[in-house]
């Protein structure tokens, strides 16, 4: 068995008094595509945030590739080739689409790049921008563009930075069907590359057509590993997402 | 009157020097340093210190340029996790701070008498002939800088900039270490500022910590709202029409028949109502920032 290209040990975090995850930990294989669940609050975004180097865990590791990147930034953490998206992604007013594209890239826009001779990337980015339905709104400033093309640019954007591991935050929140559809087909392309995906979702439909493996987090905790097909027959899923089962024992 | 225009042309230069160096800290990278003139003021003491100490020209400019440069990856990286607006108050604060410097350290400055005759370029010309080939040389600066950002600006550095300015977040996202970046950039910016410190201390003949009062800081900072933030060229435009409106103040006073007190308050009023009025009415300034329509669209 290959080794993991993340793993997460003891991962645990607060605000204050709050408590937002409390020992948390699994892995994720190369190649994986991972369906992050569980309601509002239970700590999914927080654990991406800690994954990708938004703020630090107060304990617990984060392992990528066989290295501890646990309290790095985000730049540097996006640098060793895991990136992400959020949730509501805020886009430049004063960067056309295909600038934007071209700045993805930060190993070919830095200072150095003012003495280095610049490579032609015009055909790369005009076939992502085919793709991904959004070479209509190249010359447009970024924030012009709808939700839904913003979530799809935002896939672009990490893809542009030669990602080993990508996480989406919620990638079909507000996005229209017909988009959606199209997402879907854009990563599982991108999953037939080899790129591991982690996916934080609530479309059940998404996520049986993508993901390999589902975890679930419920109060801050993992409550579930398994195969999107046994998330309905899990008590404890359908517990922490419909309340029934407690309520039940509640009332017995 | 042509030495006067010649007069106010090189001083439009000089400062167009310092708004290029500002705009591309602003106008580009979004960072709102309000401690300009403290890298003026090292090109400024760069010049009027070699001077003092018998020192070459040359090493007093070296100086300004490494002097200038150190500054500026100093000012970004004091306060670097602050936000914008905080930033910039960390800025004014350092400015001052090299003012009060400038005025107290006698043995150095000069103190608050400053340093003057320091000898001023082309000193074997006559008066005349030296200022128009001063005049030339400060326009040759104005265009070599000119090119030299469009140079920074126009290519794959350039957008990094943008980005930075615009989503910090997402910059860091993909891979950009935002406080590297605000680092080099205000270095290679300070330099530009420095520059032009050095060319006014030799024009001048003296400097003084006068000229590095926080509000020519601010006097920069309407040349680029007026011309235009995030483009060279409004930068340049601005600063030409901000010196020359000065220039000819005293003359409208006489035309209205206003006392001579009333020069100064013009200036002031010009400096803070272009500001208000182009902030309040047309934020991207005369000539505005190009969205796109580069190589890469």
């Amino acid at each position: 068995m290959s080794e993991p290209v993340l793993t997460l040990e003891g991962i645990a975090k607060s605000f204050g008094a709050n408590q937002i995850l409390a020992n948390v930990g699994f892995s994720i294989r190369p190649g994986e595509v991972i369906g992050l669940l569980g309601p509002n609050g239970c700590g999914k975004s927080t654990l991406l945030n800690l994954i990708s180097g938004v703020f630090p865990a107060d304990a617990g590791r984060v392992i990528f590739c066989r290295e501890d990147i646990t309290g790095l930034g985000m730049d540097r953490i996006a640098r060793r080739g895991l990136v992400r998206t959020f949730q509501l992604p805020s886009m430049p007013r004063r960067m056309t689409v295909a600038e934007l594209l071209y700045a993805a890239s930060a190993r070919k826009a830095g200072f150095r790049s003012l003495f280095r001779r610049e490579t032609d990337e015009k055909a790369e980015i005009d076939g992502l921008l085919d793709d991904l339905a959004l070479s209509h709104v190249r010359h447009l400033p970024a924030a012009s563009l709808s939700g839904g093309q913003k979530k799809l640019l935002s896939i672009a954007l990490v893809l542009r930075a030669s990602p080993r591991m990508i996480c989406l935050d919620e990638p079909t929140a507000g996005v229209h069907p017909n988009l959606r559809h199209h997402m879907i087909g854009l990563l599982q392309r991108i999953r037939a590359s080899g790129i591991t995906l982690l996916i934080i979702e609530h479309d059940m439909h998404f996520i049986r057509e993508l993901c390999t493996r589902c975890v679930v987090m419920d109060r801050g905790a993992v409550i579930a590993d398994c195969l999107p097909s046994q998330l309905t027959s899990n008590e404890q899923v359908v517990e922490a997402y419909l309340g029934n089962a407690r309520q039940k024992r509640a009332m017995a | 009157m042509s030495d006067f225009i010649v007069h106010v042309t090189i001083m439009s230069g000089l400062y167009a020097l310092l708004a290029l160096s500002l705009n591309l800290q602003a106008g580009f990278g979004g960072l709102m340093n309000f401690g300009q003139i403290g890298l003026f003021a090292c090109g400024l003491y760069g010049a009027a210190i070699a001077f003092q100490f018998d020192l070459s020209a040359i090493s007093g400019f070296a100086f300004a340029i490494v002097a200038a440069a150190l500054l500026g990856w100093a000012f970004a990286s004091v306060g670097r996790n602050l936000q914008a607006d905080y930033w910039g108050i960390v800025t004014l604060a350092l400015a001052e701070v090299i003012r009060i410097i400038a005025t107290n350290e006698d043995w150095l400055t000069g103190g608050a008498q400053g340093i003057g005759g320091i000898r001023p370029f082309y000193f074997d010309l006559d008066s005349q002939t030296r200022q128009i080939a001063i005049l030339f040389t400060v326009l040759a600066l104005v265009l070599a800088a000119a090119l030299l950002c469009r140079h920074l600006i126009g290519g794959r550095y350039g957008l990094s900039i943008k980005i930075m300015r615009e989503e910090p977040q997402l910059a860091a996202s993909l891979g950009y270490n935002t406080i590297t970046l605000k680092r080099q950039l205000m270095a290679v910016s300070s330099v530009l500022a420095a520059i032009s410190g050095f060319l006014f201390a030799h024009y001048i003949s003296f400097a003084g910590p006068e000229q590095i009062d926080s509000s020519e800081t601010f006097l920069i900072w309407a040349m680029i709202v007026v011309g235009g933030l995030g483009n060279n060229i409004g930068a340049i435009v601005g600063a030409f029409l901000l010196q020359f409106a000065f220039a000819f103040i005293p003359f409208v006073k006489d035309w209205i028949g206003l006392p001579t007190e009333y020069v100064a308050a013009g200036r002031l009023f010009l400096t803070g109502g272009g500001l208000i009025i182009f902030i309040l009415w047309r934020q991207s300034g005369i000539v505005p920032e190009r969205v796109g329509g580069g190589r890469y669209v």
